[in-house]
């Protein structure tokens, strides 16, 4: 069994890396002195994936909104009942979760981690999915996404990436809509599990304080299927280039306007640290601008315009990337423009290299931070995974990045034609 | 049974002036923390200053005068993190100052990084930006408004807000209903002399602990004990304990209606199990067994059987012997969810509790407990509690007092939960509409 073994001196950490005969990787970062061991099996395949092309076929296969997260629930079924008990009697808490790009199936546990492990690695390979049952989880997964319309932050975020977006599937809730979950069925899901749940498009993460080598032999007994499968080809709808809208409201049971606002990214490339190189520079620029340390936050906060629930973040993915800014706020209209000035007065007076220095060290610090917990690990090791490189390669960007990439960045990134703005209004 | 290493366990390193130090050492960590609590009763007098004293702390101190100069200083320390504020545990109120920043060995310039970090927080909480001796005015007519709005959006986060009205529905008229960031009325006549004799009395008079975990070392110990014997401090404020037992009780119903799309149904319970009772342990495999995770009879009924929630649970409020039970569900199905919850506590008052559920909620919390030791702020929080409750246990001793729970226990606990407030969160239209069974 060949096992790389890969140390980053810069992070104090170290990683474990195994390839199957199917394509597929298995990593462990180990966690000397903690007790939880945290697992995960993730595949390639997240809501956005609604039409794609089964290998062998020729012709696009469209399928209903919502239905990578369905399966993610339906997998805990199985053929002698719910795996869930299974895990409990190991007392171990099993999860999953789904998002734009990947479902992610986890357990964590302090003892018997290898039986655990055994169980992840044995129901995500095999489902076994009844039509009666998915006509119950129905009534369940109505109720996740009833509780979402609920909640502003999420429906602000929602409306923002339909303002963005008027075709492309990253503006639809992660769980669909009651309408389109009726359209599931057995059959379905079956398709879309014999076609993204091959090892090939999947990743094994384990953190936690264990042997590597016995983690990748587990992994080599337990993936049944050996060989490679062709990739699988993702159709994604043609979207213009401009903004579908620069506004969106909704009114919901809420205190006081809860708001998200941001620009839409067309110049990027989704994958590799080409990627991260973007999504550091785009947050360290959010960071200069409007952070804690900033004269525009310093200034709306004594104003009464923001308050501390205010925060901003970058996406970049395959197909779409996009920051986001937002929060509380008596009036988001007035938080705009005031953006907006902002902007254009620091593109005439210039950034401060002062302050972009101070706050790339802190950005160095706070991925550091990370490394304290298991869980934060699992997560920022898995969304960046399938653009093909790893957590650690932030290291290297970390060191690439100059104040004249950002100020390269800050020139596209921050042009006002790709600017929207998403308000939640009190009833 | 695997143990856990002595070095999770908070160790009592100094005390005087109503001032306990706690040092928490463990070096898996790349940070370090400090965290300062000083406490109060839970009372109406005082809760709405105690949640605007930090708020108006954080704005500045004699060396960092603006926020944004605590900002500069955090980013400077690698990215370190400061924040404040309030919290309840049963009728205690706490005001919780934390710092966690990068740890020495992991900082590239070799700065140290503790000193630093403790310097900025003293700086904050023991020299705040006066003018004239008290606090500004425009900082503090700010932070009002803030207060007042952090009071006001209490309603945006739906499931938190049903399940903290329910227990304040509970303890109507206790100490314990009233909200921890205070009441937005008693804002307005809060003056800056006031907010500033408020401090020193807070500084002055409140039993402080000061928690320091991470790697820690000893020359930072004394660096903190010098510190901090320097503190004026003066006539320590007595605290109470404020449990209440209530038995016999008329459940009420209590409706509440708001512009949502899915109602919330909580139930509130009177355990009458006090936070240092010897039964405790049993109560919580109880609770675990109730509504403590996937295993348990209200996600395997309310969820899995009947597709009605998407999440069911019950939980414990130890230190006031409170248990709620929390489910989103459907207007309509009021009456069914409520059904099958009451239901789950009839079987396990009957004793219907399979060996399976008592073994998978303690092992459950076993797990959930071992893990405690992989974050340092929920190290904190837990020997907090210990301290709120007034015992002395350590993860291992929780856990072998859980495992020791006989059936005949739970049984017991069972007996004498009450039903106290069937607490509902529904849309205007649909008022009188659901049927209660």
């Amino acid at each position: 069994m060949n096992i790389d073994r890969i140390n980053y001196d810069k992070a104090g950490e170290t990683m474990f890396q195994y390839q199957h005969s199917s394509g597929l990787k298995a990593f462990v970062i180990p966690r000397k002195g903690y007790s939880k061991k945290y697992a995960t099996f993730s595949t390639h395949y997240g809501s956005t994936d609604n039409e794609f092309i089964i290998p062998g076929e020729s012709q696009a296969t469209l399928v209903p909104d919502g239905i990578a997260h369905f399966l993610e629930h339906k997998l805990f079924e199985q053929k002698d009942g719910s795996v869930m008990e299974k895990f409990s009697r190991l007392g171990s808490s099993p999860n999953a979760y789904t998002s734009f790009n990947q479902t992610v199936y986890l357990f964590s546990c302090t003892d018997r981690f290898e039986e655990n492990l055994d169980l992840l690695l044995n129901y995500v390979q095999n489902p076994y999915i009844t039509q009666e049952s998915v006509e119950k989880e129905k009534g369940i997964i109505g109720q996740e996404i009833m509780m979402y319309q609920d909640d502003p932050g999420w429906r602000a975020f929602f409306n923002l990436l339909g303002a963005f977006y008027g075709k492309l599937p990253v503006r639809i809730d992660i769980a669909g809509t009651a309408e389109s979950i009726s359209k599931i069925d057995r059959e379905l899901l079956y398709k879309c599990y014999n076609t993204f749940y091959h090892p090939s498009n999947m990743v094994i993460l384990v953190v936690g304080d264990v042997d590597p080598q016995s983690v990748f032999s587990k992994v080599e007994a337990a993936l049944e299927k050996k060989d490679a499968q062709p990739g699988i080809k993702r159709v994604l709808p043609k979207e213009p280039d401009v903004l579908n809208k620069n506004y969106a409201e909704q009114s919901l049971a809420v205190s006081v306007p809860i708001f998200q606002m941001g620009y839409r990214d067309n110049l990027f490339r989704g994958e590799g640290t080409d990627a991260l190189m973007r999504e550091v520079a785009v947050k360290l620029l959010l960071d200069m601008l409007a952070g804690r340390s900033s004269d525009f936050y310093e200034q709306l906060y004594s104003e009464g315009l923001l308050n501390s629930s205010f925060d901003f973040d970058y996406t970049i993915e395959q197909g779409y990337a996009f920051s986001m800014l937002g929060g509380e706020s008596p009036d988001p209209l007035k938080v705009k423009d005031r953006f907006c000035q902002m902007v254009e007065e620091t593109k005439r007076n210039g950034l401060d290299p002062q302050t972009y220095e101070r706050l790339r060290r802190s950005m160095l610090g706070r991925y550091m931070r990370q490394f304290n917990s298991v869980e934060k690990i699992s997560h920022t090791f898995i969304s960046v995974y399938f653009k093909g490189v790893n957590m650690f390669d932030y290291l290297e960007v970390y060191d690439r990045i100059t104040f004249e990439v950002v100020n390269g960045v800050f020139k596209e990134h921050f042009n006002s034609e790709n600017l929207a703005l998403s308000v939640i209004r009190p009833v | 049974m695997e143990r856990i290493s002595i070095a999770e366990q908070a160790i009592k390193i100094a005390s005087f002036k109503g001032i306990d130090i706690y040092r928490i050492n463990v070096d898996k960590f790349k940070t370090s923390s400090i965290n300062f609590f000083f406490h109060d009763n839970l009372t109406r007098e005082n809760v709405t200053k105690n949640a605007l004293l930090p708020a108006v702390m954080r704005r500045g101190s004699e060396a960092y005068p603006r926020s944004r100069d605590i900002a500069m200083q955090l980013e400077m320390l690698y990215g370190a993190s400061f924040d404040c504020g309030v919290t309840k545990k049963g009728e205690r109120h706490l005001i919780q100052f934390y710092t966690e920043f990068l740890s020495q060995e992991y900082i590239p310039d070799g700065t140290d990084s503790f000193t630093a970090a403790f310097d900025l927080l003293c700086n904050i909480v023991t020299k705040p930006a006066f003018e004239n001796n008290r606090f500004k005015d425009d900082y503090l007519m700010q932070e009002k408004d803030k207060l007042r709005m952090l009071i006001e959006s209490r309603v945006n986060d739906k499931m938190q807000y049903s399940v903290e009205r329910c227990l304040e529905e509970v303890c109507s008229g206790e100490p314990y209903g009233i909200y921890d960031y205070g009441y937005a009325q008693d804002l307005d006549s809060i003056t800056s002399d006031d907010i500033t004799k408020h401090y020193h009395e807070v500084l002055e008079t409140f039993p402080l602990q000061v928690y320091l975990a991470g790697n820690i070392s000893d020359r930072h110990v004394e660096i903190v004990k010098e510190r901090l014997a320097k503190m004026a401090r003066r006539d320590l404020k007595p605290l109470v304990n404020g449990f209440s037992k209530k038995q016999n009780i008329k459940p009420k119903q209590v409706n509440e209606t708001m512009n949502i799309t899915q109602g919330k149904l909580c139930l509130g319970f009177r355990t009458n199990i006090e936070p240092d009772s010897r039964r405790l342990p049993a109560l919580m495999v109880y609770n675990g067994v109730l509504g403590g995770g996937i295993h348990s009879k209200l996600f395997q009924n309310v969820r899995e059987k009947a597709s009605l929630a998407y999440y069911s649970y019950s939980r414990l409020e130890k230190f006031k012997g409170l248990m709620v039970v929390s489910s989103g569900i459907e207007f309509k199905n009021k009456g069914k969810a409520l059904e099958i919850i009451l239901k789950q506590l009839e079987e396990m008052k009957n004793g219907m509790i399979s060996e399976q559920e008592i073994e998978a909620a303690m092992k459950s919390m076993e797990t959930g407990l071992k893990s405690l030791g992989d974050s340092q702020m929920n190290i904190v929080d837990f020997y907090l509690s210990q301290t709120v409750a007034g015992t002395n246990d350590n993860f291992n001793d929780m856990i072998e007092k859980i495992k020791n729970v006989t059936r005949e226990e739970i049984a017991a606990i069972a007996a004498g939960i009450e039903l106290d407030t069937v607490y509902f969160l529904t849309a205007p239209e649909q008022q009188g509409k659901e049927s209660d069974r």
